[in-house]
């Protein structure tokens, strides 16, 4: 620990954002990086814990107590190699991790907790303009090959472990760019794209081959890839988003999230827009969910120059502090507000959509919403809610966007070749990452179902560790929860 | 013949090169590589290490004199031997060939590095220890400006190697070993784990109870780590792992207490939810796939279940229930208030710890809430420990040990010691305060007996419990304490007490309670000792399960300490020592204080639920009362199907065994003891005092004494405090004289009011604990001898005392005020170690002093009169300073000397003040250094108060 009394002496600080009325203008990253002795500072609030919740919170194991002190004592190159460690790519989670390791930081007991997710992008940020972040291929290979199926985080991670374990690894991406979710899904105001470029190149050089514009199951049967390659591992996804199938949900202007934001995003990168273009610009616009693709809306309509931007949630609004369910070190369940809601939108909670209400020419022109009452859940069972009488209206609104979460990954095409069984949740179904068919593994939303960036990573790499212990009997790559050095788990 | 001789054990790289060439007078070297085939095959470690045994016979028969077992030999074939097996292999094999006489052995090894490792070695005859990885590993770092220093490497180095020494001096200390030569080759450890079968081949001798690894186990461990470094498959991150041994750590060893846990037990409590805390004890109890304790490995035996209404309340049980011995001081204010608030709620005892307690809490609370410590514990530090604290506990415990750092005392740094504290402790804030490894009243079990019958007199209402460690040979030492006329004796476990312990200790110090306990209530029952004597057990006590297990090895009662703080808030921080608990249980930061949100109401949920635990198993193994479980080992079985490679060859039978006793001997306390005080010289003194122990009047009366009246005014004190509190009486309203020797312990913990006048002399222990009586003491009016160069005190006067006055014309023996920390004494001469650990008080010495005297000193002043100029060089000066002499000392010298002569008639005083001015240039002052400047800045800090009410700005100087 570098400073023992740090927690008592510096409050915490988090980087800098660009200021409201010129972030909106473009599409850059809003936050700016910390300096190095606000880095340093600021990783002086750790306490180097005897028990670090903060360890155990985060779903991929980071040592973080340790990264932070290195940090303290500017020892830039050791902070990156225990960051590295345990995630293969800081870069994507210091930037949009909502940080599940700050809500168990200790410090967070009775004081703002200590800046993790900041620090790690610091971390990994100077580890590359120091030049630490080097390709480094395997000094041998295993002669296994192994195809990896979508390149998003968890397809990413699996491919950079295994190949690290020796195996030569084929990442096949429908899209024609890599990245998945962090390529066409998050805005570039919080992921600028050459930074997945930037670690694509990195896997390159390590011998990985990525082939875009690839779609498996159309391009490349299923059939053919159990032929030609030792393992798969299927990393496509939760693609199939949550419809609201309501009067007028054909209108012109009701939209998927995901038909919205990709668009700019090929845009951003001067790619092709694919299909009708979709665009905010002087409307009011309505997107209906609350949650993190809800916000990303929200931010991409205010660039667009929308008119209005309103936000509307199923759910009533989540308590402003920590709940008492939620107790620390849990994630806490409270109201969270985003740089894009920020940036202006009106925010309502507890809504129904009731109807899409369109003109003449089916173009959409307004909402129907309805307030609604909750009732309290009863134990063991789902809440209830009614509508509240009365407080029927309609809200004009020329663009209306359905960010309420995807249901599970699309089956045509390559699950259906393949045959894997799939779960009650409709995800592919796996005992330790392996499906139903032996050498098909499953890791991601594709198989846990949506969630975030950082467990994409994690299951990426689990994953990894279990082809690999299907290929050659055992394995050295890394787990969560399993040291190399474990006696107890080291076989009899 | 000349050796070569080796000035510590800790060998440097060029150190060692020079011995393994060496060639001088007939001295040469034989180095044998340690290394065994790697192929995993059995019998291959065994093969190696009788090669190694048979090269060693072979080279002292080729007169070699130094034998070598290096490390450095391994490839990827070929494995490194664990140093420590290959040293006691070749160790205990020259020693059956008669040889071991001839050699040296001096050991290369890379598994070397901590403190443990070195004393191990040595333990096992090694002389000399190159640890190479560990050098190797402080210059990488170094290397690496991964170390804030500008030091150079091989400064680093030496530092190391000094600090070795150090730890390792701590370590023979602890033992109450002196020298390295004792300890090399005394195997003074106890082996956990370790199969009868490898000990009897290479660890002859060592205690191992319960059997476990064999030596393809041991080669196992050691090729995990070898296909690491040579490994088939690639590994894709060689980052050596963090470890995970003191802190918890995902991919490090495995902590019951950890973020789940921790979590689910406070949330439990706060919730008032059993069914969460059930979640608790089943992530505790559910060891199937690990062994984390022995118990884990325990299983019950199913018996006839017996409804759960049948079985005895929670009440019942929560009187069995104590909190840990957790100091004022260590912890805050807040904590340790909340765990006695709950502990007197229910009806169990909190632990005062050795910190004393603030009299404040002897008081209840308006609301009914009470704060006292059933438990008043007395260590060998004896902070606090005055009359008054003795009278307000239900229980006096002497602390012979921590189990979780057997041999050490408590240290709390002088950040910890603020204002209150030092208060508490009649210490200076600021301070740091070591307790003394032994108790310097006890160096044996009469000892003991002794203090037992002290405390006894002090409050005779309490138990007397006595704290000890488990260890082999634990269950000795318990009868002797029951043959002592102790209440209670504790068997502390190792994994209690972590937050203040050195690391260390911590990993390698004490071992679990089941096998002490075990021992204990074995030893009792065979001698029908057990139904005299409470056993009540602790170290990591954290389900219901735990209680019926420690019921069935024996234990009547139980300590809840770690799982007690957890849930007032402690995340297990482990930085207790730095006083940055953020959650303000273990510090005394006021800020951070104020952030603590423990609640009596949580704890007693938390012994509710243990003891709602406990029901639950009693019920299912049909016990109604918990008497009836004690010591039923044979409802205790090894659990099935344990097959774990490192596990799987352990054997409990050893502790498991029941002894087979008649009906008629009791297996749990059913009788009081004979304390023997029905009949000690304070019934007729309480008699004679009648008075002012009723009305404060003022009484005198002469009584003859002998050497049997032992602790003669320490009942009275008892009364004395009861009646008038802390305060007492006023100065002499008792005035009480005897004539004859006095027995031990004389004016014991003698409160205020009262004043003790002694002709004749006395024992050992006068004015032990003195705490506000004064205490006169002159020769036999009709002796002959010359007072001031004849012994009148026996050893170890004033131990402990913490106020009070003392006259003694004529020498007193060894360890004079030995922790005193505020008794004004007179003496004129004293032997060895004068004024040893004091920490308070002012000590006159118009004599000769022994050697060592002032160690350890960190407050208080003595005043040796120092005629022959040859005190100097008997004082110990690594804490005190001998100081020039002020006005203030010589108002207090004139007043203490003039005093003495006054009471006593001594003729060195009256000689002293006759020729005062020349006199006065014969007393040298000795002040301890830390103490100086704490008084300085307190008085700095007076004059700037002075000079802010006055408005007048004044300069100050502090450091």
């Amino acid at each position: 620990m570098g400073k023992p009394t740090g927690f008592m002496e510096f409050g915490r600080e988090l980087p800098t954002k660009r200021k409201i009325e010129e972030r909106i203008k473009d599409y850059k990253e809003i936050e700016l990086t910390l300096s190095d002795a606000d880095a340093k500072k600021q990783s002086a609030r750790c306490m180097d814990c005897g028990v670090p919740f903060c360890h155990n919170g985060c779903p991929l194991g980071n040592i973080i107590p340790e990264f932070n002190d290195a940090v303290y004592d500017s020892n830039w190159e050791y902070a990156y190699q225990i960051l590295a460690s345990t995630n293969n790519f800081p870069e994507f989670t210091g930037r949009i991790c909502p940080a599940p390791c700050e809500a168990s930081c200790v410090l967070g007991i009775n004081k703002p907790p200590v800046t993790i997710e900041a620090i790690e992008r610091y971390i990994i940020e100077t580890a590359y303009s120091r030049g630490y972040v080097k390709p480094n291929p395997p000094a041998n290979r295993t002669g296994k090959k192994v195809a990896v199926i979508g390149s998003g985080p968890a397809g990413l991670a699996a491919a950079a472990q295994l190949n690290k374990a020796g195996h030569w690894v084929t990442v096949f991406e429908r899209a024609d760019a890599i990245g998945g979710l962090l390529r066409y899904g998050i805005p570039d105001f919080k992921l600028e794209k050459w930074v997945i470029d930037r670690r694509v190149r990195i896997m390159e050089e390590e011998g990985i081959q990525f082939r875009p514009s690839t779609n498996v199951g159309v391009d490349v049967k299923g059939t053919r890839l159990m032929e030609e390659y030792d393992a798969v591992v299927l990393c496509g996804g939760s693609t199939i988003p949550r419809d609201l199938p309501i009067p007028g949900r054909n209108l012109k202007g009701v939209h998927f999230a995901m038909d919205f934001l990709p668009q700019q995003n090929a845009r951003n990168g001067g790619r092709p827009v694919k299909g009708e273009e979709i665009w905010a610009t002087g409307k009011n616009v309505m997107v209906i969910g609350g949650g993190d693709t809800g916000s990303d809306c929200v931010g991409t309509s205010n660039r667009h120059g929308a008119k209005s931007v309103t936000q509307i949630e199923l759910l009533p609004m989540p308590p402003k502090e920590r709940h008492d369910s939620t107790p620390w070190p849990h994630w806490p369940m409270m109201l969270r507000t985003s740089t894009s809601h920020e940036e202006g939108c009106e925010r309502q909670f507890a809504i129904l959509t009731k109807e899409f209400v369109g003109d003449e020419s089916d173009n959409l022109k307004a909402v129907k919403l309805v307030d609604l009452n909750w009732a309290k859940a009863e134990p063991g069972k789902p809440p209830r809610f009614e509508e509240v009488p009365g407080s029927e209206r309609e809200i004009p609104c020329e663009l209306a966007l359905l960010a309420m979460g995807f249901l599970h990954p699309q089956k045509e095409g390559l699950i259906e070749q393949l045959g894997v069984e799939l779960d009650e949740r409709g995800n592919v179904k796996s005992k330790h990452y392996q499906t139903s068919i032996d050498k098909v593994f499953a890791a991601g939303d594709m198989r846990r179902g949506q969630s975030l960036v950082v467990w994409a990573i994690s299951e990426g790499r689990e994953a990894a560790r279990q082809v690999d212990l299907f290929l050659m009997g055992e394995s050295n790559l890394e787990s969560q929860e399993l040291g190399l050095l474990n006696l107890a788990t080291a076989s009899a | 013949m000349s050796y070569p001789e080796l000035p510590q054990p800790v060998l440097t790289n060029a150190d060692l090169e020079k011995i393994r060439y060496i060639d001088h007078k007939g001295f040469q070297t034989k180095t044998i590589y340690t290394y065994f085939r790697a192929d995993g095959k059995p019998g291959s470690l065994e093969r190696a290490l009788d090669r190694i045994c048979r090269y060693a016979e072979d080279g002292v028969e080729d007169g070699f004199s130094i034998i070598l077992l290096s490390d450095r030999s391994f490839d990827s074939s070929h494995a490194q031997m664990p140093s420590l097996l290959a040293t006691a292999a070749i160790h205990h094999h020259l020693i059956r060939k008669g040889m071991r006489g001839k050699v040296g052995i001096i050991v290369e090894a890379g598994d070397v590095w901590e403190t443990h490792h070195f004393a191990t070695l040595i333990g096992y005859g090694a002389s000399g220890i190159n640890p190479y990885m560990a050098f190797e590993t402080i210059s990488d770092l170094k290397q690496k400006a991964m170390l804030e220093t500008t030091l150079s490497e091989e400064k680093l180095h030496y530092n190391y190697i000094k600090a070795v020494g150090g730890e390792l001096l701590k370590i023979f200390s602890k033992m109450g070993i002196s020298t390295l030569q004792s300890y090399q080759g005394a195997q003074i450890f106890e082996a956990v784990g370790i199969s009868r079968d490898v000990i009897d081949h290479y660890f002859t001798g060592t205690v191992s109870r319960i059997g476990g690894l064999t030596l393809d186990n041991i080669a196992k461990e050691s090729l995990v780590k070898h296909k690491l470094a040579f490994p088939e498959v690639p590994v894709p991150n060689p980052r050596l792992e963090v470890g995970g041994v003191y802190q918890w750590k995902l991919r490090g060893e495995e902590h019951l207490f950890n973020p789940q846990t921790i979590h689910l037990l406070q949330h439990a409590t706060r919730k008032n939810d059993y069914s969460l805390f059930k979640k608790y004890s089943r992530m505790i109890d559910d060891q199937a796939q690990k062994a984390l304790t022995l118990r884990g490995l325990f299983k019950f035996r199913a018996g006839k279940s017996v409804p759960i209404e049948e079985v005895e309340p929670v009440e019942n049980i929560f009187k069995r229930f104590a909190t840990g011995a957790m100091s004022f001081g260590s912890i805050s204010h807040e904590a340790h208030s909340t765990l006695a608030i709950a502990m007197n709620r229910i009806g169990g005892k909190s632990n005062s710890g050795e910190g004393g307690e603030d009299a404040s809490r002897f008081h209840r609370k308006p609301n009914g809430d009470w704060e006292n410590s059933a438990i008043k514990q007395v260590a060998s530090g004896r902070f606090g420990v005055t009359s008054y604290y003795l009278t307000n506990a239900a229980e006096l415990q002497i602390k012979m040990a921590q189990g979780a750092k057997p041999g050490e005392g408590g240290q709390l740094p002088g950040h910890k010691v603020d204002e209150w504290i030092g208060r508490v402790r009649h210490s200076t804030p600021g301070v740091g305060l070591i307790s003394p490894p032994p108790h310097h009243d006890i160096y044996s079990i009469e000892d003991l007996a002794q203090l037992i019958f002290d405390l006894k007199n002090a409050n005779r209402a309490a138990r007397i419990s006595v704290k000890l460690v488990s260890e082999a040979g634990v269950g000795t030492i318990a009868a002797g304490v029951a043959k002592a006329h102790a209440d209670v004796v504790l068997i502390a476990g190792h994994d209690g007490g972590t937050g203040a312990s050195p690391l260390s200790s911590i990993r390698h110090a004490g071992l679990p309670w089941e096998l002490g306990l075990a021992e204990t209530h074995q030893t009792l029952v065979r001698n029908k000792l057990r139904g005299r004597i409470v056993v009540q057990t602790d170290g990591q006590i954290r389900t219901g399960r735990d209680l019926a297990i420690a019921a069935l090895l024996g234990a009547e009662e139980w300590g809840v300490a770690t799982a007690a703080l957890v849930t007032v808030g402690c995340i297990m921080m482990r930085k207790c020592h730095l006083n940055t608990c953020p959650v303000g249980v273990a510090t005394q930061d006021k800020e951070l204080r104020a952030l603590f949100t423990g609640r009596p109401e949580d704890v007693v949920n938390m012994f509710t639920f243990l003891a709602m635990e406990l029901r639950e198993i009693m019920a299912e193994l049909g016990f109604r009362t918990v008497n009836e479980m004690i010591g039923q080992t044979d409802r205790i079985e090894v659990r099935e199907a344990v097959n774990h490679w490192k596990f799987k060859n352990l054997d409990f039978n050893a502790i498991l065994y029941k002894e087979p006793v008649t009906l008629d001997v009791a297996l749990y306390k059913q009788e009081e003891q004979d304390h023997a005080i029905d009949g000690v010289l304070d019934w007729k003194l309480i008699k004679a005092a009648k008075p002012a122990l009723e009305d404060a009047e003022y009484v005198s009366a002469e009584f003859p004494i002998r050497n049997v009246d032992r602790a003669v005014g320490t009942m009275l004190s008892n009364e004395i405090s009861k009646k008038y509190l802390g305060q007492g009486l006023p100065a002499g309203t008792i005035h009480f004289k005897f004539r004859g020797t006095a027995g031990q312990s004389f004016g014991a913990f003698g409160a205020p009011g009262l004043r003790l006048e002694l002709e004749g002399d006395a024992n050992d222990y006068f004015g032990k604990g003195l705490s506000g009586a004064q205490l006169v003491l002159y020769p036999d009016r009709t002796a002959t001898f010359e007072p001031s160069k004849n012994i009148i005190i026996g050893n170890v006067a004033f131990y402990g005392a913490t106020s009070g006055e003392a006259y003694v014309q004529g020498m007193a023996g060894e360890r004079f005020c030995v922790r005193n920390s505020g008794v004004r004494a007179v003496v004129e001469g004293v032997g060895d170690h004068g004024c040893e650990y004091m920490t308070g008080g002012i000590a006159i010495i118009l004599g000769e002093t022994g050697r060592n005297f002032a160690a350890g000193m960190s407050g208080g002043v003595a005043y040796v009169y120092d005629v022959n100029a040859s005190f100097k060089k008997r004082c110990n000066t690594e804490m005190v300073d001998f100081e020039p002499l002020e006005e203030e000392d010589v108002q207090t010298l004139r007043a203490m000397i003039e005093n003495h002569q006054q009471f006593t008639n001594s003729t060195v005083a009256g000689d002293i003040l006759a020729n005062w001015d020349q006199a006065l240039a014969h007393f040298v002052k000795v002040m301890p250094k830390d103490y100086k400047v704490v008084l300085q800045k307190r008085k700095a800090a007076a004059l700037a108060e002075v000079a802010r009410q006055s408005g007048e700005p004044v300069a100050i100087m502090t450091n």
